[in-house]
């Protein structure tokens, strides 16, 4: 593993993008961060710029116009960077995904690397999922 | 009905188009379009009524929008009609009274299409700016299948 690998799975800085979400993700998020789960126990903060982010999380059906700020946000990140689709909406547009306003889920606009499903998945999900993505980004099996 | 709202029962029930008392504390009212600057200033000024937000809808006859005044004294709910031109939609912009009208409006304007008159800026708020022109999401008409795909320019292949 080099160094770069080793410094981006060792302590993550996550930069969340709200593109459009109903905020019931947010919350969700926000609750992983709260002393119950407290997942600053294994280095993983939020940060407030895409510029030192290891990881992007992305909530919600993203629209029109987030999504020129998401493939932004995606080019302004320095690589490698992870991008972590949270949520039914994100992941695919559910009900959303005929509306006139709809973008596309976000793989359509940049590479996904791991997709947390449900409305809204829960801190353990996403937990786990994060966990998934260290170790396969590390070439372990999950 | 409370006293304030006495006063714009009596000054502008002869002018309204329809005038229904739907409950004890829900007033609707229908006006000629071109009162609308008269009425809301009245009920703003005089009767002490806050404006809570507008809401427009194509009834496919027409285009009707309904400014919601809220007179908290009383908790009477008072709803102001008017019924607009389908096919050229346009009425008096509120922001002559009250700047926090701009926002609504310009949302009425890019889903429905309706122009206000005398709007210090009529651009997208919800949608993008690289909207097509003249198409409006929320008229009965509208087909999805006119809009050009989102966001053009590189995919995610080609941002890998």
């Amino acid at each position: 593993m080099g160094i770069t690998l080793n410094a981006l799975t060792r302590s993550l800085s996550v930069f969340h993008l709200a593109a459009s979400p109903c905020n019931n993700c947010d919350i969700e998020i926000l609750d992983c961060l709260t002393p119950k789960y407290d997942l600053e126990r294994f280095g993983i903060q939020l940060i407030g710029s895409i510029r030192h982010a290891d990881a992007l999380l992305v909530t919600g059906s993203v629209n029109r116009k987030a999504a020129e700020r998401l493939k932004l946000l995606y080019e302004q990140a320095p690589k490698p960077c992870v991008v972590i689709a949270i949520g039914g909406c994100a992941c695919s547009g559910i009900m959303f995904r005929d509306n006139y306003n709809f973008a596309g889920p976000v793989d359509r606009l940049v590479p996904v690397d791991i997709y947390i499903p449900g409305c809204p998945p829960k801190p353990e999900a996403m937990i786990a999922g994060v966990a998934k993505l260290i170790a396969k980004v590390r070439g372990e099996k999950a | 009905m409370s006293m304030p709202l006495t006063g714009f029962a009596d000054r502008f029930k002869t002018r309204a188009l329809a005038w229904e008392e739907k409950r004890a504390r829900r007033l609707y009212v229908e006006i000629r379009p071109s009162d609308l600057l008269e009425t809301a200033n009245y009920l703003y000024k005089d009767c002490g009524c806050r404006f809570v937000i507008a809401t427009a809808t194509d009834i496919v006859t027409a285009i009707t929008v309904l400014y919601h005044f809220a007179h908290d004294a009383s908790g009477v709910m008072v709803n102001i009609r008017v019924t607009l031109d389908r096919d050229k939609p346009a009425v008096e912009s509120l922001t002559q009274l009250f700047v926090g009208a701009e926002w609504i409006e310009r949302e009425m304007w890019e889903l429905l299409g309706i122009t206000f008159i005398h709007h210090p800026g009529l651009k997208h708020l919800l949608l993008p700016d690289d909207w097509p022109n003249g198409v409006h999401p929320l008229r009965q008409d509208f087909r999805q299948d006119e809009l050009p795909p989102p966001c053009p320019g590189r995919g995610a292949e080609e941002n890998r």
